[in-house]
């Protein structure tokens, strides 16, 4: 995953995967290099279009390997001859998916030389020589896109800024109120710890996407028994807790490990202060949250101590309609259709959703313990759920520049 | 050797794999009356399945249907065998009150059973009206389509129950817990198993389904899991295929042709301490649940990144084409590894691993919906050969900051030692409980 410091990723331990040591995605959009969240602006420092480049293809009856094989976003001069092959006489740069002919220099008889230029966005290419024993190869350009980058859009560097807004307030309140549960814990006053659980919870759920980016911090602060190995000793934070207050009945171990929490959290707080974002990881980000919403939460698996799964899945949702909102005003320019989609299928969810609202509900969550959700309303609100998913993972295209 | 209820007596040294020893009654409800007698034989061997011996091959049709894969050999079939597309796997377990004797005795009529599918003739020749039929006859009028029969022993049938304590290897051991699973005890471990590969589903079915009858009684179904398309190429004579996440895999796999790479990571050697498994190798299969929705909506170059390689030309992320090696210290454009760093393929990867290879076999399934979720039951039957099992414990172990994990999840384990080829009149289990 790339490292622009969105990307959700449930990462299993993670913990040799040092944010600043994870590649910068070489996507082939403009925003890409905009800057992550854990490097700063190195993305932004690197390879800029200005001067062009030169590859070479030379066809032969093996094939058309570009000479360098990878290039920096630019202006790229295409150098096509024919040694002497018979049967292949062309070359074309493709899509990466073959969908789509970008450049090509047909007709080339052995002897013969040509060529084609081209402006070429960041992504994976295929140069395809039909003919050849080997036909397909690829091509990749790296770097920051060439032409205007989302920073230069006022809509979008407004919802950018909202959203670093909205991951900072969130994780400050995520550390508030994890220290209020832990001083429940430490007055040994377990039911109101196990109110004041889920209430911390949902800060977490907000920002997780961004949070994921930190694998090892992330699974220290809500890895489940089973992330990143089914090791007792590796089993430590929310789900701990979780574990001791709901199935262990057992406040031993809990007020350092909660302690331990917090300093977690605060860590936390620095990186994502610091971080920046781009537009096209946090609409991935918003999708990812509602597959995690989807995923973790219909299975009862995240919260399978306390079944307080109800009030952290709204959090997902939540937080992902937060992104949609905050993108709004730019998809609404872009296609007309995307925003009204996920709209629908957002109040669908909220709908469902509104039949398991309760007052004050399972442990005073606002919701029934999950527990009591049937088969057929879990699978009701998972379809949903999907149906969310799948209209958000249509803005990533669009704010991709 | 004595008889429990008087029958015949036979030495099992002449027993011809196509015939069963008669015996106690217990054995002798196992085989079925002539199930695999000599009669049986003599009427004929003119299988349900077209043999290529004996069909005309319509058309000229000298397509994969009509190939057989030879039962016999130093090891066993289903492993190198270039990939068939069809896999059926039943793990086993024996039942409680069965003796060493009719663990021993199911063996051999196994190995009469797999031998005859495996060159195209049913497990047994209709005779009488009056009994159930021999075989279950789904399969008949079905080309052979390649079927191999491989069978291996799970870590419990060396435990105190047939006298196999000391013949246990040392390497057999249900794998420790390992990153990103969640095992399923419905879909974990077994005493026995049989993969049954082949190019036809049907025929693949039938020989764990008739292995499974002829057994029952003595081993009875732990878990089976059908698989409706390979995802590993084991020749280099193969193209490579996709997984249900779209991408080539099983492109570096150990190939059958690399016979150094197969006797350093792939057949056990000198180094085991129980002599019976030399010539074999240990097979682990992992269920891994793919959530194909999520992954369906992630977009492509975060796809592409996750697995380190292009989806649609399989070329790895440093570039070149499917089969380039993959440049792991690459730069991209902006510094960072071409291939990135939590990438599938690096994690995986030799280079990354002390140089360990595995034999990858694996097919995609699916159990249909989850009835929960309403979301696709199914992803990755792994299936892999291996000289040691520590060498997938590397590699899983390995896996644990693979991005892919986002998607995935491990769900079943079973881990078995597989014995070493036959030759023709040997049978399974004679060198283990010799």
């Amino acid at each position: 995953m790339s490292s622009d410091g969105m990307r959700w990723r449930r990462r299993g331990a993670a913990a040799a995967i040092v944010a600043a040591s994870l590649a910068l995605m070489a996507s082939g959009c403009s925003s890409s290099g905009s800057g992550s969240s854990a490097k700063g602006s190195t993305g932004a420092a690197a390879a800029s279009g200005d001067k062009s480049s030169t590859v070479t293809i030379s066809l032969t009856s093996d094939g058309c390997e570009p000479k360098p094989a990878t290039v920096p976003a630019g202006a790229v001069e295409f150098e096509v001859t024919n040694s002497g092959a018979g049967s292949v006489s062309e070359a074309e740069l493709r899509t990466s998916d073959k969908a789509h002919i970008l450049g090509e220099q047909e007709n080339l008889t052995p002897g013969l030389s040509g060529g084609f230029s081209l402006t070429v966005q960041p992504g994976t290419y295929t140069v395809n020589c039909p003919g050849a024993s080997q036909p397909d190869w690829t091509f990749t350009v790296t770097g920051k896109a060439t032409g205007p980058s989302w920073e230069s859009n006022p809509q979008l560097v407004t919802a950018v800024r909202g959203y670093a807004g909205y991951v900072k307030q969130n994780t400050a309140d995520l550390v508030r109120h994890t220290q209020t549960f832990c001083q429940a814990i430490d007055a040994k006053d377990m039911n109101q710890a196990r109110v004041l659980y889920p209430q911390a919870r949902v800060y977490y759920e907000r920002i997780e996407p961004v949070a994921e980016v930190w694998g090892s911090l992330d699974t220290s602060i809500d890895g489940r028994w089973e992330n990143p190995v089914t090791v007792k000793s590796q089993f430590t934070g929310f789900h701990r807790l979780e574990q001791m207050l709901w199935q262990d009945n057992s406040r031993s171990g809990a007020p350092a490990m909660c302690a331990g929490l917090v300093t977690n959290e605060r860590q936390l707080l620095t990186l994502v202060s610091k971080a920046q974002y781009n537009p096209l990881e946090m609409a991935a980000g918003a999708t990812d949250l509602i597959n995690e919403a989807g995923t973790a939460k219909i299975s009862g698996e995240e919260e399978r101590y306390s079944n307080t799964d109800l009030p952290v899945f709204a959090a997902n949702v939540e937080a992902s309609m937060k992104v949609v909102t905050l993108l709004q005003p730019y998809l609404r320019g872009k296609d007309a259709g995307v925003v009204p989609l996920i709209q629908q299928r957002g109040a669908a969810v909220g709908n469902l959703m509104a039949h398991f609202k309760a007052t004050p509900g399972y442990d005073q969550t606002g919701y029934v313990e999950y527990t009591t959700v049937t088969k057929s309303d879990r699978r009701q609100l998972s379809t949903a759920v999907n149906a969310l998913a799948e209209a958000m993972s249509k803005m990533s295209a669009q704010v991709s520049g | 050797m004595a008889s429990r209820d008087g029958g015949p007596v036979m030495d099992p040294a002449r027993v011809e794999p196509e015939q069963a020893p008669a015996g106690p009654s217990r054995r002798r409800l196992l085989t079925g009356a002539g199930l695999f007698g000599a009669g049986a034989v003599a009427g004929g061997l003119t299988g349900y399945f077209t043999s290529p011996a004996t069909e005309p091959s319509g058309a000229g049709d000298t397509s994969f249907g009509q190939q057989t894969i030879p039962f016999y050999g130093a090891h066993q079939a289903g492993i190198i065998t270039p990939a068939q597309d069809r896999l059926a796997f039943g793990a086993m377990n024996v039942v409680s009150g069965t003796s060493r004797a009719d663990l021993r005795d199911l063996l051999r009529v196994w190995t009469g059973a797999a031998a005859r599918m495996a060159a195209g003739q049913l497990v047994g020749e209709e005779s009488d009206p009056s009994a159930p039929p021999a075989d279950t006859g789904e399969a008949v009028g079905s080309p052979v389509s390649r079927l191999t029969v491989t069978i291996g022993y799970g870590p419990g049938l060396f435990d105190d129950r047939f006298g196999l304590a000391a013949r246990k290897p040392a390497a057999l051991t249900d794998l420790p817990p390992l990153p990103n699973e969640n095992l399923d005890p419905d879909y974990t471990g077994g005493d026995l198993c049989v993969q049954a590969c082949a190019d036809n589903p049907l025929v693949a079915f039938h020989a764990v389904r008739n292995l499974a009858r002829i057994g029952m009684g003595v081993v009875a179904h732990n878990w089976m899991e059908l698989g409706f398309g390979r995802t590993s190429t084991t020749s280099t004579a193969q193209a490579t295929p996709r997984n249900l996440l779209g991408f080539k895999d099983g492109t570096r796999n150990i190939k059958a042709e690399q016979t150094e790479l197969l006797n350093q990571h792939v057949w056990v050697g000198q180094e085991t301490d129980q002599p019976w498994l030399r010539g074999g190798s240990y097979l682990v299969t992992r269920k891994i649940r793919m959530f194909v929705e999520n992954w369906d909506r992630d977009y492509l170059q975060d796809q592409e990144n996750v697995i380190g390689r292009a989806k649609v030309s399989g070329a790895p992320l440093s570039g070149g084409a499917e089969f380039s090696t993959p440049d792991f210290a690459k730069a991209g454009g902006d510094g960072q590894p071409a291939i990135p760093a939590d990438s599938h393929i690096r994690l995986a990867s030799p280079e990354h691993n002390g140089g360990i290879h595995i034999l990858r076999r694996g097919y995609s399934f699916t159990d249909g919906i989850d009835p929960q979720a309403g979301t696709l039951l199914g992803g990755l039957f792994f299936i892999a050969f291996m000289k040691n099992p520590s060498q997938f414990v590397k590699l899983q172990t390995a896996l644990a900051d693979d991005a892919l994990n986002e998607y995935i999840h491990h769900t079943g384990s079973a881990t078995f030692a597989v014995p070493p080829g036959l030759r023709p009149g040997q049978h399974y289990g004679d060198a283990l409980f010799t």
